[in-house]
């Protein structure tokens, strides 16, 4: 199989063609030349990107699928369908399923299912059995079968000596444990951000407490195991700065926002959507310019999509009875980079969806350059359009998006011998 | 009513959702339904071939029995339900229940709803009108209008006015309506009560928070005190009733103190003893059974207006 493209603007930082336009040719999965005007006779398939960028294959931290167990949700093909449509080539999915990721058994058949996909899935193991947050998982038996990260997804870890005694567990296989802060005993059933808008509607509310105590907790626990920590999808101005600040004291941490947050706030929620209802909840403008401007000085890392596919009887609901969380994997690259016009220029945005994530799992990142496996996605970053439900390739629809116009589109992906266009351009 | 005026808005989802001039006109149509409800034939054929349910997925005496007396003198078809005798139990959505129930041709929709914006979210699936009956701890309009009508009815025109509500804040749809309803007919809002059931950020709707219940009275020309939500308090906002009662009780002693009258009112049921001793509540301040009277005629209004608008 041979794949010509050209006229690709390389968006690529590891790569010394860094913003020339040029072409590239694909061999059996290989990037095996990179230049002007390459031609080829007995090129498989030949794309035009006419100016269009190519960045090294997008990685999504933290989507949820529901494989096994919850597979009317989303079952790994179309987990991988969704991450497809939105410009992604790996998943280091989260392990909140039934039952959760938490032996090598679960770790084996993630890999098992995934191994012929195009996108590259990386299942993280979870820290305490059925992500229960009590007893400690086999940690070393699961990274020995593949698992990247260990982390109780989308349920914090609340009890400290868990989380600590996680902490120096990893050390002993260089591990990464990925926290999302978020302490429920503050206000138990809350609903939305506790601020204004929670206050006009009379919604139990979530403080931007609820997410700085345990990223306090978490720095000081971190702190003292001396190991690697990540913070997965913080939404306040508070945590940003503390994080800002454990940085400067040289402690290994790290940090992530979904790009729902970045695009929305409170004042969104005014209409009770349920779609909107989401972990960590859309917060202020305050709020969203300081995750910004975290982003910018390289106190947030990446960028998630915060993928929770749900159905349709789960959210179709008056706001208090609907569960939390939208799909993202589609919109993610959209929402982030219409949010961000402006203020994050496309190379930093491929820092934040391909570079960043792969580091902090220690995977090797892709570089565009010959004699590499190719591993491509392609985008425009200045393609209008509107979210349509049929555009959602997740087994579920729950996303705030339909009917919303959005700047920027991944339009295919290259990862090693598959390939595949997502979209005109 | 020569003309007929019309409310800016379908439905009556909240507050909020109104203008200064709906509201007048709620109130100019329930001067003109009170006076009706005080004949001999208390019956109008306004909403006649009108079919009004009244959905009650949380318990509530007066407030249901005020709407269904509303609807019946407008000469409306009225259906009953509630949550205990429902299919809800069996886990039927919202959506389909009130979908049932239109399917056998329902004009307009009453209900109360344990969770806030429930009519809102019904709103954008239902073609009836639909009017809130109280949604979880978000607004409860009528009970607002009502208690608005009443101040007018003792104070004349409410702009300027001092309006002290008192007692559990965050758990309470009715504040929340107060507030909105009474800052409309530019009148000053305070909220009092312990801390711990004040919103926090109860502040950004431009109320006055107020702690001491001396201080509080000495403010206001109107108490407006709030029944404590115990059913609604899923953990200890306080230690003790009787702790509650000493600090936050409105009593008569503390009335006895001021140099002026003030108007009190309560929008029941009363807890008496804990947010207001008896003494309080049947003295000749109180205006707690005038609530009651007008609230059957602000629904009326309300149901007719919406009718109207139909």
């Amino acid at each position: 199989m041979k794949l010509l493209i050209r006229n690709a603007t390389i968006t690529d930082p590891n790569s010394s063609h860094q913003g020339e336009q040029l072409d590239l040719l694909i061999d059996q999965g290989v990037i095996t030349r990179v230049g002007t005007g390459i031609s080829v006779s007995d090129a498989d398939d030949s794309w035009d990107l006419k100016g269009a960028l190519l960045s090294p294959g997008w990685l999504d931290i933290g989507a949820q699928t529901g494989d096994p167990g919850l597979e009317h949700r989303e079952d790994l093909e179309h987990a991988a369908e969704a991450a497809m449509a939105g410009g992604y080539t790996g998943v280091a999915s989260f392990p909140n399923t039934q039952p959760c990721v938490h032996s090598k058994s679960e770790v084996h058949y993630i890999l098992q299912r995934t191994r012929d996909f195009l996108v590259d899935f990386y299942p993280i193991g979870a820290v305490s059995q059925d992500c229960a947050g009590k007893e400690i998982t086999e940690m070393l038996d699961m990274q020995a079968a593949g698992a990247v990260a260990f982390s109780d997804g989308k349920l914090p870890v609340a009890h400290a000596g868990l989380l600590m005694r996680a902490l120096l567990y990893a050390k002993a296989f260089g591990g990464v444990i990925l926290n999302h802060p978020h302490e429920t005993s503050i206000i138990p059933g809350g609903q939305m951000h506790e601020g204004v808008v929670s206050t006009q509607l009379g919604m139990k509310g979530i403080p931007a407490l609820a997410e700085s105590l345990m990223v306090q907790r978490d720095i000081d626990i971190l702190a003292y195991s001396e190991s690697r920590l990540h913070l997965h999808n913080i939404s306040t101005t508070r945590a940003v700065s503390l994080i800002r600040q454990a940085k400067k004291e040289g402690l290994q941490i790290s940090c992530s926002v979904p790009a729902l947050n970045l695009f929305f706030t409170e004042e969104d929620l005014k209409g009770f959507d349920s779609m909107l209802k989401v972990l960590p909840p859309l917060r202020t403008e305050e709020d969203r310019d300081a995750l910004i401007a975290g982003l910018q000085d390289g106190t947030i890392d990446l960028i998630t999509s915060n993928h929770v596919p749900l159905e349709v009887e789960a959210k179709q609901l008056e706001f208090s009875y609907a569960k939390f969380g939208a799909v993202g994997l589609g919109t993610a690259y959209a929402a982030a980079r219409t949010a961000l016009a402006g203020r994050l220029d496309a190379t930093q945005l491929v820092e934040k969806f391909s570079i960043a994530p792969r580091k902090l799992l220690g995977l090797p990142v892709p570089v565009i350059a010959e004699g590499e496996t190719a591993n491509l996605t392609a985008f425009d970053p200045e393609m209008n359009w509107t979210l349509e439900k049929k555009d959602i390739r997740s087994r579920s629809k729950n996303s705030p998006f339909i009917g919303r116009e959005l700047t920027g589109r991944a339009l295919a992906v290259v990862r090693g011998d598959q390939s595949r266009i997502l979209v005109d351009w | 009513m020569a003309t007929i005026q019309q409310l800016s808005t379908k439905h009556l989802l909240g507050i909020k959702y109104l203008t200064p001039e709906d509201i007048q006109l709620i109130f100019t149509t329930a001067d003109d339904f009170k006076e009706v409800i005080n004949r001999p034939v208390k019956k109008v054929p306004s909403l006649r071939d009108i079919t009004v349910a009244n959905l009650f997925f949380e318990n509530s005496t007066r407030t249901r029995i005020s709407f269904e007396l509303a609807e019946k003198r407008l000469s409306a078809d009225v259906v009953n339900f509630s949550a205990s005798s429902s299919s809800v139990k069996k886990g039927e959505t919202l959506l389909d229940t009130v979908n049932n129930i239109l399917s056998m041709k329902v004009d307009m929709v009453v209900m109360r709803h344990p969770a806030p914006g429930a009519h809102h979210f019904l709103s954008q699936h239902i073609d009836a009108n639909i009017i809130n009956a109280g949604d979880g701890t978000h607004e409860h309009p009528t009970q607002a209008l009502l208690d608005a009508f009443s101040m007018r009815e003792k104070l004349g025109d409410l702009a300027g006015k001092k309006i002290a509500i008192f007692g559990d804040i965050l758990h309470s749809r009715v504040a929340l309506s107060n507030i909105f309803c009474l800052q409309k007919l530019g009148a000053e809002v305070m909220v009092c009560g312990p801390p711990t059931l004040i919103p926090k950020h109860i502040q950004s709707l431009g109320v006055i928070v107020e702690h001491n219940v001396r201080e509080a009275l000495k403010w206001c020309d109107v108490a407006n005190i709030l029944r404590i939500q115990l059913e609604r308090q899923d953990l200890k906002y306080f230690p003790s009733l009787r702790e509650y009662s000493q600090y936050f009780g409105i009593n008569r002693k503390l009335l006895d103190e001021l140099d002026k009258q003030i108007v009190i009112m309560h929008p029941g049921p009363i807890n008496r003893g804990v947010e207001i001793t008896s003494d309080v509540a049947d003295s000749e301040h109180s205006i707690i059974l005038q609530q009651v009277e007008n609230g059957v005629a602000v629904r009326m209004a309300v149901l007719y207006l919406l009718a109207a608008g139909r």
